[in-house]
């Protein structure tokens, strides 16, 4: 390979590792979001006389989000346990908020 | 709990019943194998009491899992499982068809030690590189492992020689360091039950090496193997190293018949390490015959190109020369066995 056809090999790695951070930052984001959404729906569960925990409702955002990741071309396993990380953070977020 | 669903499942169905059993408060691990996929229960089984699992569309049967440990298993799993080790330019796995043996110094003295050990291994037919960083060590008198030193000279032998290296992680403040520059993390045998170790070992994306402890049932093996795998990781390769018995001729007594017994019980890997069983250069190459007339899946041996002169374990370290010696022997016990003795040469030819 040529002199310049490295240099445009590193230069459009370094762009992708830009591109791949600012999706990072996104997903950031959204986490920050979905965890204060997370807190919004504790206080109405508290509201209600709702437990925080509610397996139904967590089986049922997994089962969705399996499906999203096979349409999207993508192994639902690792999607899986990522889920239920952001699940689980979502639920200590939520039973940590004031009541 | 295990489930095995129909052979004509449907991702639809498969996703209604692992949905049923999460909503219940458990968690569900899949295994796609050949034949069939198992779906396995992990939590408490009497929430599933009342669940109608043998009615759910694409059940097969339903069946439960007796053993204190579920994901290690072999009930958990359709196949057996094969731990790949390293990236894309080294690479060496576990429990295929091929016996694989890393090989390398107890502990890493420098860098041209370990150069000249690391070519031998290659050249034998070899596929990893095993090297002492951090050692553990009895006596808090004897020498304790060149440290981050060592782990930058395995990284630099490992881009020079192409062969995946596994070293010790003794201390949970170590892991992130030694994942990034060793392919394998390697429990010892005196950190069998460090059980936040192994927890911690649960979140890092390399394949973790577990070594019996000297006086652990096979049980408590698996035991081990299971917190890894409960926290995250599921590549794990078990080691038998030999127990504490009331022998005093050799330095540990090799447990041949933990091999078939734990090939029984997990879809693991299974591996010996016929240096530390023994104590004795003399007894390697027997020990190794023995482990894989036994079924194991790989060996992992002490070489040191000078062991009069090792800093530590000299008197079971085989010489390159040795090691080469006895390669050649494994072959045919490799043969004899239905395997065959994976070697880079003919994973380069391949």
């Amino acid at each position: 390979m040529s002199a310049d056809g490295t240099s445009d090999a590193a230069a459009e790695l370094a762009r992708c590792r830009e591109e791949i951070e600012r999706i990072d930052d996104e997903i950031v984001r959204l986490l920050a979001r979905r965890v204060a959404l997370g807190k919004r729906t504790a206080a109405l569960k508290r509201a209600a006389g709702l437990p925080i925990l509610d397996p139904t409702r967590e089986a049922a955002v997994i089962r969705r989000i399996t499906a999203a990741a096979r349409d999207a071309g993508i192994a639902p396993e690792p999607i899986r346990e990522v889920f239920w990380q952001i699940v689980g953070m979502s639920r200590h977020a939520q039973e940590e908020s004031a009541p | 709990m295990i489930i095995i669903t129909r052979p004509n499942v449907t991702d639809a169905e498969i996703d209604h019943i692992r949905e049923r059993i999460e909503a219940a408060g458990m968690r569900t691990h899949l295994s796609r194998g050949v034949q069939r996929t198992i779906i396995g229960c992990i939590g408490d089984e009497a929430l599933l009491a009342e669940l109608p699992l043998r009615s759910l569309p694409g059940v097969e049967s339903v069946t439960p899992v007796l053993k204190p440990y579920k994901l290690a298993s072999r009930e958990f799993a359709a196949d057996r499982t094969v731990v790949r080790v390293g990236g894309r330019e080294a690479t060496a796995a576990f429990g295929g068809t091929a016996i694989t043996v890393a090989a390398g110094p107890c502990s890493v003295e420098g860098r041209d030690m370990l150069e000249r050990t690391a070519k031998a291994v290659l050249a034998a037919g070899g596929t990893v590189l095993r090297g002492g960083a951090f050692k553990p060590r009895t006596s808090p008198y004897a020498f304790q492992g060149l440290g981050r030193e060592a782990l930058a000279l395995l990284a630099e032998v490992r881009a020079s020689t192409g062969l995946p290296v596994v070293t010790e992680v003794m201390d949970t403040r170590h892991v992130d360091l030694i994942a990034e520059h060793a392919d394998m993390l390697q429990v010892g045998a005196r950190n069998m039950q460090n059980f936040s170790l192994l927890a911690e070992l649960g979140r890092v994306r390399r394949p973790v090496l577990l070594k019996r402890g000297i006086s652990a049932t096979v049980k408590e093996l698996l035991m081990a193997a299971e917190y890894i795998m409960s926290n995250g990781n599921s590549e794990v390769v078990l080691c038998e190293r030999g127990i504490r018995t009331y022998e005093t001729a050799t330095r540990n007594t090799l447990d041949v018949a933990a091999i078939p017994v734990l090939k029984r019980e997990t879809h693991l890997p299974v591996i010996v390490d016929p240096s530390h069983a023994g104590g004795d250069a003399a007894l390697v190459a027997p020990l190794s015959c023995a482990a894989i007339a036994a079924g194991a899946d790989g060996l992992i041996v002490e070489v040191h190109p000078d062991p009069e002169r090792a800093l530590s374990d000299g008197d079971q370290s085989l010489t390159p020369e040795a090691f080469a010696a006895m390669m050649r022997q494994l072959e045919g016990f490799a043969v004899a066995a239905g395997r065959s003795l994976s070697s880079a040469s003919a994973r380069a030819a391949a």
